[in-house]
């Protein structure tokens, strides 16, 4: 099993890839905060902050194709999670079956929110495709996360690969043994395979622990490549918010 | 709906949200580093890995239907509430920052569902019905599961009324499909958690962190919040007065209610759910309080000089 393949673009040399990772979090957070604000109907000021964010794809050398699947495993919840409101959403109906009815409220709130959630999704799909794990944990380190939230994440992290393919192999195993055959059946193996997982996720956690503690660990994973605030990424964030910030109050003062 | 995207939640449940997700996070860290001191960076590592990858296993219900683990009850049974809750954070970050799993923006709002309220809730009605039952291990199996199943049902609520503030989609319609659909979440988090729980207390007892027996005191206290909780439930709902009281009443007089401002939507205004009237209302509020009183009251219990 292999997540490599996320931040692929990580090491290309663009805009991107030059600001901080700690700069590139926030912006993030900055589009997702942007989007949320804009009120119920404000597509013109949607299509502006998307065109931000088609800007930011732009900037961060990210192909149309790989960014298009990307987005589509998490688009697909995100349609299925809007669709809901189609029939949620109580108005002037355009067409009902039984208790079951779609009003021009729900198709307005479900068209609004799908593309509010779309331009947040980019911009995290950006972030991820431009950013690598220890990069995302250095950048989570100086956004004050507390040291125990990293040390667990940069562990878990790690080994998460380790246990995904040990419960591959576990149900391989299982699946050989013929132990795959009626619900019942199977259910009990699945039970037996996430505890197994479990008592081996917690000894070889601790296994690591021990040769942690005889490499010198002190409590805190050490980043290798440590980067700091530089002018340039400030900047850049500045602007960003700024931006955003002037779009979402454009919507509300109906400019 | 368990991991809410981005663009569903307003600003101000946004900022709420994760003011509260950083309060109880911050509590938990303190409380963790007590608890667990240096063993902490593997065990809640390792947790973090096996809540990650547990949640790829997908155990078939029947009838067609399969569910996957949450494992906010079964981590927060294991490792303690506090060392719970940070475990699912860690878990929220990675689907939200990784795999687009839940919004970056919503993500204090995902985090005061699933871990706090979620691991928190969960483990606190799983102490509850220890101490009304006892701890032998049927009984934790048991407790663990309806836990499992209470926890889901929390969260699905907590979302609903989340979408619901945000002015999403009105309460009735969001208990109805967000809280529905986590019936049935509910019921298989309840079974895989149960089952799981069963084969490690079995195999590695010294893995779940311990429960002491319930004095007397605490069984007899236990019974009479739930004797007391239940009969307040039923008798408050018909013994409410829907007449105005005093302060109602002079602003009728004065004729200023047309002066009153709602900031925020009340998902039960005048103590009634659109969905269940008052009974669902009191239930709700019932858990709320309980929850409420109990995590004041282990503050103060921990400021308290001992004697």
């Amino acid at each position: 099993m292999s997540f490599r393949h996320l931040d692929q673009y990580a090491t290309v040399p663009s805009p991107m890839t030059r600001t901080l990772p700690t700069a590139r979090v926030l912006a993030v957070v900055v589009v997702a905060v942007g989007t949320a604000t804009l009120p119920l109907g404000a597509w013109r000021h949607l299509a502006v902050l998307a065109a931000i964010v088609v800007g930011l794809v732009a900037a961060a050398k990210l192909p149309a194709r790989a960014v298009v699947t990307r987005l589509a495993g998490p688009f697909v919840f995100i349609l299925l999670a809007s669709a809901a409101l189609l029939v949620l959403v109580p108005g002037e109906p355009l067409w009902h079956m039984g208790p079951v009815g779609i009003s021009k409220a729900g198709v307005e709130r479900f068209g609004f929110v799908l593309g509010r959630a779309s331009v947040a999704l980019t911009a995290a799909v950006i972030l991820v495709s431009t950013t690598s794990f220890p990069e995302l944990l250095h950048a989570l380190r100086q956004l004050r996360l507390p040291a125990v939230v990293i040390t667990a994440l940069g562990l878990g992290y790690r080994l998460l690969y380790l246990l995904v393919d040990e419960i591959e192999r576990l149900q391989r195993a299982a699946r050989s043994r013929n132990a795959a055959g009626g619900a019942a059946r199977r259910r009990h193996v699945l039970v037996g395979i996430g505890a197994s997982a479990m008592a081996r996720a917690f000894a070889r956690g601790e296994r690591t622990h021990s040769a942690m503690l005889a490499r010198g660990f002190a409590g805190d994973l050490p980043s290798l490549t440590p980067r700091h605030w530089d002018l340039r990424s400030s900047l850049l964030l500045v602007a960003l918010s700024g931006a955003v910030a002037a779009v979402t109050v454009a919507a509300h003062l109906e400019f | 709906m368990a991991h809410i995207p981005d663009g569903f939640l307003s600003v101000p449940v946004m900022a709420g949200s994760a003011t509260a997700s950083v309060a109880a996070l911050a509590l938990a860290v303190r409380r963790t580093r007590r608890h667990l001191e240096e063993r902490e960076a593997p065990v809640l590592g390792a947790a973090t890995a096996f809540v990650f990858a547990a949640q790829m296993l997908n155990f078939p219900l029947g009838a067609g239907t399969s569910a996957h683990l949450l494992g906010g009850v079964l981590v927060g049974v294991i490792l303690g509430p506090w060392a719970g809750m940070l475990v699912m954070f860690a878990v929220l970050l990675v689907q939200a920052l990784l795999f687009q799993d839940g919004g970056i923006g919503a993500l204090g709002a995902n985090t005061l569902n699933m871990a706090v309220f979620g691991v928190g809730g969960g483990v606190l009605v799983y102490r509850w019905l220890l101490a009304l039952l006892g701890v032998g291990l049927r009984r934790r199996v048991a407790a663990g599961a309806a836990a499992a199943f209470a926890s889901t049902m929390l969260v699905g609520i907590a979302a609903a009324v989340e979408l619901a503030l945000s002015g999403t989609v009105p309460i009735g319609p969001a208990l109805v499909a967000v809280g529905g659909g986590h019936v049935l979440m509910g019921v298989g988090e309840g079974v895989i958690t149960g089952a799981i729980l069963q084969m490690v207390l079995r195999g590695r007892p010294e893995l779940v962190s311990g429960v002491p027996e319930p004095s007397r005191s605490g069984r007899v206290l236990a019974w009479g919040f739930a004797v007391a909780a239940v009969v307040l439930a039923v008798v408050a709902g018909y013994g409410a007065s829907s007449r105005p009281d005093t302060l109602e009443r002079a602003i009728d007089r004065l004729g200023i209610a047309r002066l009153e401002t709602s900031y925020l939507t009340a998902p039960f205004s005048d103590y009634s759910a659109p969905v269940g009237g008052a009974w669902l209302a009191a239930l709700v509020g019932l858990v709320v309080v309980f929850v409420v009183a109990w995590v004041v009251s282990r503050l103060f219990l921990r400021r308290s000089p001992p004697p």
